[in-house]
């Protein structure tokens, strides 16, 4: 193996190793900007995603010149991240020197930030495109084939970690839901116990008394019936008609 | 393999209905595919039961209720230990285990009761719990058809959830769903006439259905009914004269 592939191997296990305990997205996408430099020799590396309403963030940089950088290629809303995003296709090596038409902003903007040459990957798995990889050259030597399919593989693992995780998440938010239903459920069964016992009204009685009362002050059903089973509150049983005669 | 086993089984739960997903057809799925006299899928959070989803009449259903009344058996042990749980010989088991359930069980004729984990992620959401009225394991292949359906109800209900209103309980949840709302009437009853705390009412009605061997929803039905209530030292005494018909009410 040559140090280069070593150096590829050795990336790929620690991004699997950030899959892992504890997974961070932004934690994962930094080690994947400075293994870029380290690794494929670029002079820097950033990474975008995409939030929920389509719009891309800056998450990651190799350098705080980077970041500026990219935050300026989102401002302008123009540049090599933001095509390949789009088109869900790489910007192959572009010569910034050459591409004054293509992007009249972020051309001379990166030129004055001190790069020659820009390379973007799209993070993409099949139809689904979640952002996108910058890698920056102060050079125009380029990059070479082996380092390019390295590239794609880094921003392959990514986007397949990124993706899991967004499941992952997805599903404990749908399992948080869904106790949080049944408890809900719970108290205000608990509630209706409470109000009948101590207003001599049956459970239907007890019920309305607790909806009338998250009616009048503008409360949830299931903050009122919390109140109720922790003492705090006592909610009046306005009809006189849904009163249980005492025996 | 396994996809062929989904396959398999996903056909099955659609079966002839169409393709209405429902959770409370896995029920008898499993009790068919498992060779079993009994099948349920049992909610757990917090460290209890919270009910059932669904349950097959019968041996499924009986048991769901002896671990509701009693807070343990196969289901709760796969939800707690988060694996697979089986006593196949529940009358002479090798080893002694569930002090309480393994009588009451028993007596309802159960022999043999297994309990698989419905997990998403790390988080255990409750149990799909089998029974036979015959001791015995499950085959291999029975055992592995419980592990996916016990996957399947996951989906299925994190599938459902999503579709539910917030801080609601999906609606196709609910239809089959059993969450003994009167048990939670009684505590909140009890708990007024105790001067406790509603979980420590629950508590004192639990004690109770141990100690009288009466389903703990019968005891609550009875409180409900205001039949039977609490003093504030814990005793249960009948209140008034007439006489609780436990067996056949259900829950509002």
């Amino acid at each position: 193996m040559t140090s280069q592939q070593t150096l590829i191997a050795e990336t790929m296990v620690t991004l699997a190793d950030n899959l892992v305990a504890d997974f961070d997205v932004i934690d994962l996408l930094t080690v994947l900007a400075d293994r870029c430099v380290s690794v494929l020799g670029v002079s820097a590396a950033g990474l975008m995603l995409a939030g929920p309403d389509g719009t891309l963030r800056v998450i990651a940089s190799s350098s705080e010149r980077m970041r500026l950088l990219e935050l300026f290629e989102l401002q302008a809303e123009e540049g090599p991240c933001l095509e390949s995003y789009l088109s869900g296709d790489a910007v192959a090596q572009v010569d910034l020197e050459s591409a004054m038409d293509r992007w009249p902003r972020f051309a001379p903007e990166a030129i004055a930030s001190g790069f020659r040459a820009v390379h973007a990957i799209p993070l993409r798995l099949r139809g689904e495109v979640i952002g996108a990889l910058n890698l920056f050259q102060d050079d125009t030597r380029g990059i070479d084939d082996e380092g390019l399919r390295a590239a794609r593989a880094f921003a392959d693992v990514a986007t397949i970690a990124i993706l899991q995780y967004r499941a992952i998440s997805r599903s404990h938010e749908l399992v948080d839901q869904l106790n949080t239903a049944l408890n809900r459920r719970i108290v205000i069964e608990q509630a209706k116990g409470v109000v009948a016992e101590r207003e001599h009204v049956d459970m239907e009685g007890a019920f309305e008394a607790l909806r009338q009362h998250a009616r009048d002050h503008n409360l949830r059903l299931s903050d009122v019936a919390a109140a109720v089973v922790a003492g705090s509150l006592r909610p009046t049983v306005a009809s006189p008609r849904l009163r249980r005669p005492t025996s | 393999m396994s996809a062929e086993r989904r396959r398999r089984l996903l056909g099955r739960l659609l079966g002839a209905d169409g393709p209405l997903l429902g959770i409370e057809r896995l029920c008898h799925v499993c009790v068919d595919t498992t060779g079993s006299d009994g099948a349920s899928i049992m909610l757990f959070h917090d460290g209890a039961s919270r009910g059932s989803l669904c349950a097959t009449d019968g041996l499924g259903a009986l048991l769901e209720e002896v671990q509701f009344t009693l807070g343990e058996g196969p289901g709760i042990d796969a939800c707690r230990d988060d694996r697979p749980v089986a006593e196949p010989d529940l009358a002479a088991p090798a080893a002694p285990r569930w002090i309480a359930f393994t009588p009451s069980a028993v007596a309802a004729g159960a022999r043999a009761v297994f309990g698989f984990p419905i997990r998403v992620g790390g988080v255990v959401l409750g149990a799909l719990q089998v029974s036979r009225d015959r001791r015995g394991p499950l085959t291999d292949d029975q055992h592995a058809d419980a592990l996916v359906l016990a996957d399947m109800a996951a989906e299925i209900m994190l599938l459902l959830q999503a579709g539910a209103s917030p801080g609601e309980l999906a609606v196709e949840l609910e239809q089959g769903a059993n969450l003994h709302a009167v048990v939670h009437q009684a505590s909140g009853m009890a708990s007024v006439q105790m001067g406790v705390s509603v979980d420590h009412a629950l508590v004192r009605l639990r004690a109770h259905a141990f100690r009288t061997s009466i389903p703990l929803v019968d005891i609550a039905r009875r409180v409900v009914e205001r039949t039977l209530r609490f003093s504030p030292d814990g005793e249960a005494a009948p209140d008034g004269e007439a006489a609780p018909d436990g067996g056949n009410g259900a829950d509002p």
